[in-house]
């Protein structure tokens, strides 16, 4: 993987094929997690409403007597207007409840009311970006698609349009997000200690092992975790710096 | 509000300004993983403070465990809460007045 450098037609990093395979493939999983843990399949794409395999007890009850609503509200007005979306369920995962977290410490009516009213909004909006994200790293396939090694032997840049970054990036901190969750990485310093542990091994040209075992597994997604982060570092670099130049230079140049 | 505390300080300069309290504020917290110059992308881009705002914001996070990233109206504070964990920033909101922001 390159650093992400900003081009004309948008940010461009070259990706290893297997790095786009694995993160389009994590990044879906993940949505598919999240669609479960936060109960979005009470809301397929039709507006209809699906049948619930996940009541939300006492908060779905509208819902299971019968009330639709009109095809043109969205569920946010429908939140709105009702303070009720029947999804305010909290994730068991931990991971899906890092992703949807508490919006109170100590409040847990504000923590509830909070939930029921945003969490299908966030949750569909997490969903989608992973998806998108999926996508534009989705090696070009079938009869027309060019060569996944492009012209020259090198395989094509991941190309993420600037006015897509924002979304890209986001989709980055959930896949990390996730990940750090499932490794057990709490500190700084555990995320320190594994990012030069991975970079070690990189420099001393060790291959990322095939997931046969435990520990093997582990470092596998750890590799993975890294590569992210490294994603996001360059791209947030490239970002801020467009986004700084548009500002005036007193506002950049106060902190420095 | 057991947890309520210091993190509320940061307002009081801003509430005597406009002779109204901002009842409620919006908290980010420390986590492992979000990266410094993510967060100083989101404080910049999406509350628009300038570079030397959101660098101080950003360290607060990362050396205090939290910092107050903005102060207003309950239902504003959710809106910005909301788009924090959209970015997937650990946030959240609580009334200002709680303890400690006199």
């Amino acid at each position: 993987m390159t650093p992400f450098r900003a081009m004309r037609r948008g940010y461009e990093a070259r990706f290893e094929p297997v790095e786009r395979v694995v993160l389009a493939r994590v990044a879906r999983d993940v949505a598919e997690m999240l669609r479960d843990e936060a109960g979005l399949d009470l809301f397929p794409d039709g507006g209809e409403l699906g049948f619930s395999t996940h009541p939300a007890p006492g908060k779905g009850q509208a819902w299971a007597n019968g009330l639709l609503a009109p095809d043109e509200l969205t569920d946010a007005d429908l939140a709105r207007l009702t303070g009720v979306t029947g999804v305010g369920r909290v994730p068991t995962d931990p991971a899906a409840r890092r992703l949807l977290p508490d919006a109170s410490k100590d409040d847990a009516e504000v923590a509830d009311e909070f939930r029921r009213l945003t969490q299908n909004d966030v949750a569909s909006a997490k969903v989608d970006r992973l998806e998108a994200f999926a996508a534009l790293l989705d090696l070009p396939t079938g009869e027309d698609a060019p060569s996944p090694l492009g012209r020259h032997g090198a395989p094509p840049p991941v190309r993420v349009p600037r006015e897509d970054a924002e979304q890209f990036a986001g989709a980055l901190t959930d896949v990390r997000l996730v990940i750090a969750e499932r490794l057990g990485l709490k500190s700084d310093d555990q995320v320190m200690q594994l990012t030069d542990e991975i970079m070690w091994d990189r420099q001393a040209g060790r291959e990322i092992p095939v997931a046969t075992d435990g520990r093997a597994a582990r470092r596998f997604w750890s590799g993975v975790f890294v590569a992210a982060g490294y994603a996001q570092e360059t791209l947030m670099d490239v970002m801020l710096g467009e986004l700084r130049g548009r500002r005036p230079p007193d506002a950049a140049a106060a902190s420095e | 509000m057991g947890s309520a505390g210091t993190a509320v300080e940061e307002d009081t300069e801003v509430d005597i300004a406009s002779g109204v309290a901002d009842p409620w504020v919006t908290i980010v917290w420390n986590d492992p993983v979000n990266l410094m110059s993510y967060l100083s992308y989101v404080f910049e881009s999406y509350f628009g403070y300038p570079r030397a705002k959101a660098e101080q914001l950003m360290t607060q996070v990362h050396k205090n465990g939290r910092a107050v990233v903005s102060t207003g109206g309950r239902e504003r504070m959710e809106v910005d809460v909301q788009a924090m964990h959209g970015f997937g920033l650990w946030a959240t909101l609580q009334e200002s007045g709680a303890r400690g922001a006199a």
